[in-house]
């Protein structure tokens, strides 16, 4: 009989921790400081009339859909009920950082979003409780670890306008994601100076910088790796986009310039305000995707001069493979770094077991694009794309528990396609697109918005159009080269690295494989690898007959563009360009601007 | 002082990239080979039949069409130059050198490529890919890139003798001119010294910017001229600083500075000395490509190396010469948009200042700084300030001695 396998190693939270108590003390004191600041300063009189206030906007709303419902003939009162509501910009209200109430997709749907609302709730509480001081007491010490408490609104948010099989392919990825997340937040608090300080989870703990994806660590078995600043930074800001602003004033304040990615700015910002976990055997920094990724680890080894760094350094110009040898050098170095820092042995056999595993996971990746190219896209979404950025890719084949998930939403993708269901309801199948650039975090469902608004169907994003090719399982040489390439070519890199033809002649490429006739080109303000083609990708486009709609919007600070300044690009081109009207017009203006 | 009396023929060098000495090169049948980035050897560019020129935009007036290009938050440097690319200021070029050390300067040689900036049958760019650290393996690597994408290139569309001994003729004539350059520099160092910093980078940014077998005579004069110059009883400085950061050619800064009351004593940024007029010193025991190589990538301040020893470097340098130099304080400079000085600019000013107790001005900066009023008056403000405590610093030990 075949040993089940246990992933995560449950060793890891069975670790004894110990907290520092003093320090905790300490901690609290000075929250309560800030509690003591904010109630003496609070202005009374103002929370009351802002309660009043909420009371009557709820009144007024409830009220006001009564009333839309009632005048509804017998027809449109059964398709709500049974399909789900239709105005959906009535969920935000101005000011209000949750959605007014949670959507009505008909009364299946509603039971079955209801349903994993539950399951992420249960996933959460088993998870947290794997070692449940720590990941509580996270909250006490981190500002970011408030956000995570957002994350049902997230899943709200990505899912708003799903049903049938979108809905429930979308929940599955996004279960996954936050699985992912969460066993790896309860991990980092665990080893923390600052909160569990479990010394032997530590030494065992290796950090990887901001994007790297986690396939190296798979070939220790005794190590674990986390993606250090993914759930302090880059994750939160996803789900809140008010998360990172307080990291970007601090290092603005600290003399960085306003014009650098927001990505490592906040990274640094979060050094510069002592919000990074103090932890880990050793750090493995990386000079990907960008030149403000490859700054960003000067302050992070500033920082914590005690944690022993390697600086793992893959060609830019990738496809020439003259320099191949010293990326087999930088990945053969930096798995002799974590062998030493971690006292653990690298085994071939867990590699190949884990990337065996991670190409079977390509394959149902695959499957998903060839599914999208033909005239019945079945899975459209923002959950697509963050599922393969944040677990796909960054988990590499590591947790098994992914093979069943993406066999769930294969089999759910490939049954929608085979009765030609249409991935959007409600008349929203109007245009195929393709996104360009990097995406804006604050905004994360746009392709969403995208779809309930305009019928505009996003059918791929560029972010997930990153390495296909199967890893070598068997021979030690060609292994290392193919995880060179999948590392040179990972998310971001692929595409603003090694030349303008992975970025810009690629996208004409795309958009004929993929048959789509809109861009949503964004244009991330600060981003100098693609805002350096910006006029040749103009220039291309008309003379393809290709509709390019810029999109401005700055990765993680919404204050530089909003999301209702996004929109509003959007909604000019479409009236005015395309002349056409919206599938739904209560999503046209809102204000959104303090929502999660 | 007196003028130097090659001053302003200098200066006229650069008013253009594609100035007299390249003309004169150019018409001798030689290849004008561009660059503007330090990875790139400028040795090797140097080779046969063939010159480097870094290039420069100084009379570009608006950067529009290159801002439509490459958008408006992107170095202004590389705007500037793709702007007077367009416009057909690099037509003399033959070919165009750049590694993809940053995504500005590589979209800039892009740009070259796609715009197709130049009419010549066979200009070319070629991109190199450049190391983040300093191993055994990186440095074979580049050696191989330079091999593949800039000698044999050279080879094979100009007929360039790469040979080992052509190489080292090449360096030959490099050493002399950093020979002439270092004992300028170093006269820097004197309390009254017999150059300005200003007269002092003109003429080093044309070492970089001309024809160095045409250039060399007016060095040599000048180097001669200098040694015997008369300075004036008293220096006509308030303070003495290093300057530190990304490229620096604009003429006008520096003036802006030392206007200021500052005397520029030591320059380690991008077109400055430090790194790039230090001779090459070869063994016959190895390759001269790979001493090269080696005695580059070593040596580069550029704050793309993202390892733990060659940042300490970076501020060990700054350190170093700031006392070698007599420094009073620092400024680290960057160009505006630029990601890499953006970062090294604030962690490094503020180690230099906190654990190096050096005095440090920080600022971003446009291309050109022309009439620059802010700017200015931050410079004045240093200046003062500096010298206020060297007041405070001169009482405090007068009143100790008392």
């Amino acid at each position: 009989m075949s040993k089940k396998i246990k992933y995560p190693n449950p060793k890891w939270f069975k670790m004894k921790d110990n907290i520092n108590w003093q320090l905790q003390k300490e901690n609290v004191k000075e929250i309560y400081g800030i509690a003591k600041d904010i109630l003496t300063d609070y202005d009374w009189g103002q929370t009351w009339k802002n309660r009043v206030a909420d009371y009557e906007a709820f009144r007024d709303r409830a009220v006001d859909e009564a009333k839309y419902f009632a005048a509804l003939d017998w027809a449109g009162k059964k398709d709500i009920i049974l399909n789900g509501e239709e105005r959906l910009g009535k969920l935000y209200r101005n000011g209000q950082m949750a959605f007014t109430r949670r959507e009505w997709r008909g009364i299946k749907d509603t039971a079955y979003d209801f349903w994993e609302w539950a399951r992420m709730w249960g996933m959460f509480l088993t998870t947290f409780g794997k070692d449940l001081v720590p990941a509580l007491n996270g909250v006490l010490v981190y500002r970011w670890m408030v956000s995570y408490f957002c994350a049902h609104s997230f899943m709200d948010k990505l899912t708003m306008g799903l049903h049938g099989s979108q809905l429930r392919m979308h929940h599955e990825l996004i279960y996954s994601i936050f699985r992912y997340v969460a066993e790896n937040l309860v991990i980092l608090l665990k080893a923390d100076e600052k909160d569990g300080n479990c010394k032997e989870l530590s030494d065992k703990l290796v950090l990887f910088d901001e994007m790297t994806m986690g396939q190296i660590i798979t070939g220790f078995p005794d190590a674990v790796g986390v993606p250090y600043q993914l759930l302090p930074v880059f994750l939160v800001s996803e789900m809140d986009q008010l998360a990172c602003e307080p990291y970007i004033d601090a290092i603005e304040e600290f003399g960085l310039p306003a014009d650098t990615c927001p990505v490592p700015t906040s990274e640094c910002g979060a050094v510069v305000l002592d919000a990074l976990p103090h932890c880990g055997a050793c750090f493995i920094s990386s000079s990907m995707p960008c030149d403000g990724s490859v700054m960003a680890s000067e302050f992070t080894s500033y920082r914590y001069k005690d944690l022993p760094t390697y600086h793992l350094s893959f060609p830019v110009r990738y496809d020439d493979e003259s320099s191949m040898n010293m990326a087999v050098q930088e990945v053969r170095g930096a798995i002799k770094f974590i062998e030493e820092c971690t006292n653990t042995k690298w085994s071939w056999d867990a590699y190949y077991t884990c990337m065996n595993r991670f190409n079977q996971e390509t394959d149902y990746e695959l499957q998903k694009w060839e599914v999208n190219q033909t005239d019945t896209p079945a899975l459209i979404g923002p959950a697509y794309e963050l599922f393969r950025k944040w677990h796909y890719e960054m988990d590499g084949g590591a947790d098994p528990r992914v093979i069943p998930s993406m066999e769930k939403v294969n089999n759910i993708m490939m049954k929608a396609y085979e009765n030609k269901e249409p991935a959007w309801t409600r008349g929203k199948m109007k245009h195929r697109a393709i996104v360009w650039s990097c995406p804006p975090h604050y905004f994360s469902n746009f392709s969403n918005w995208l779809a309930n608004c305009w019928g505009v169907d996003v059918v791929v994003e560029m972010e997930s159009l990153n390495f296909t090719k199967h890893l070598n399982t068997t021979d030690e040489q060609l292994a290392l080269e193919d995880m060179s390439r999948l590392y040179e070519r990972m998310v971001m890199r692929r595409h603003t690295n090694g030349g303008y033809d992975h970025v810009l002649t690629e996208l004409w490429r795309q958009c004929e494989i993929w048959n789509v006739q809109i861009v949503i080109m964004y244009q991330h303000v600060a981003c100098k690898n693609m805002s350096t083609l910006q006029g040749m990708f103009d220039d291309q486009a008309r003379e393809r007959g290709i509709k390019l709609i810029w999109v401005e919007h700055d990765l993680m600070d919404p204050r530089t563009v909003s999301r209702k300044d996004m929109r509003s690009k959007v909604n000019e081109f479409m009236y005015t360009v395309m002349g056409e009207e919206p599938c739904d017009p209560t999503l046209i203006d809102y204000n959104d601007d303090t929502t999660w | 002082m007196r003028d130097l009396k090659n001053l302003i023929y200098f200066e006229g060098l650069l008013d253009n990239p594609d100035n007299e000495l390249v003309k004169k090169a150019s018409e001798d049948g030689r290849k004008a080979l561009g660059y503007t980035c330090f990875y790139i050897p400028e040795v090797l560019l140097n080779l046969d039949n063939c010159f480097s020129v870094r290039l420069r935009a100084p009379n570009v007036g608006s950067i529009d069409i290159a801002t439509y290009y490459m958008s408006n938050y992107t170095c202004e440097f590389c705007r500037t130059i793709l702007e007077d690319a367009i416009e057909g200021g690099f037509q003399f070029l033959d070919a165009l050198a750049e590694p993809d050390a940053c995504s500005a300067m590589n979209r800039l040689a892009e740009h070259f490529e796609l715009l197709k900036v130049n009419d010549k049958p066979d200009f070319f760019v070629t991109h190199l890919e450049v190391p983040y650290k300093i191993e055994d393996y990186t440095l074979d690597m580049y050696e191989t890139q330079v091999q593949i994408h800039l000698l044999d290139e050279l080879q094979k569309r100009f007929g360039t003798d790469i040979s080992d001994a052509s190489i080292r003729k090449a360096v030959d004539e490099h050493n002399e001119v950093c020979r002439i350059m270092t004992e300028l520099s170093d006269m820097r160092k004197l309390p009254n010294p017999p150059i300005t910093g200003y007269e002092y980078f003109v003429i080093n940014l044309c070492t970089y910017c001309c024809p160095k077998d045409l250039l060399l005579p007016k060095l040599r004069e000048t180097l001669e001229e200098v040694r015997n110059r008369k300075t004036d009883p008293k220096p006509w400085y308030r303070a003495r600083v290093e300057v530190v950061g990304s490229e620096i050619d604009d003429l006008d800064l520096i003036k802006m500075l030392e206007d200021a009351g500052a005397f520029v004593v030591a320059d380690r940024f991008c077109f400055g000395t430090f790194p790039g007029r230090q001779e090459i010193e070869l063994t016959d025991d190895k390759p001269a490509l790979a001493q090269i190589i080696e005695k580059y990538l070593v040596e580069s301040e550029c704050a793309r190396w993202m390892s733990q020893e060659k940042i300490q470097q970076r501020h060990d340098t700054v350190d170093q010469l700031a006392k070698d130099f007599n420094a009073d304080g620092i400024i680290y400079e960057q160009m505006k948009y630029c990601d890499f000085w953006a970062f090294e600019r604030t962690m490094a000013s503020f180690v230099l200042h906190e654990e190096y107790g050096w005095p440090v001005l920080s600022i971003d900066r446009s291309y050109r700084v022309r009439g620059s009023g802010q700017l200015r008056t931050r410079f004045q403000a240093f200046v003062e300030a500096l010298e206020i405590k060297k007041i405070r610093a001169a009482a405090e030990e007068g009143g100790a001695s008392a």
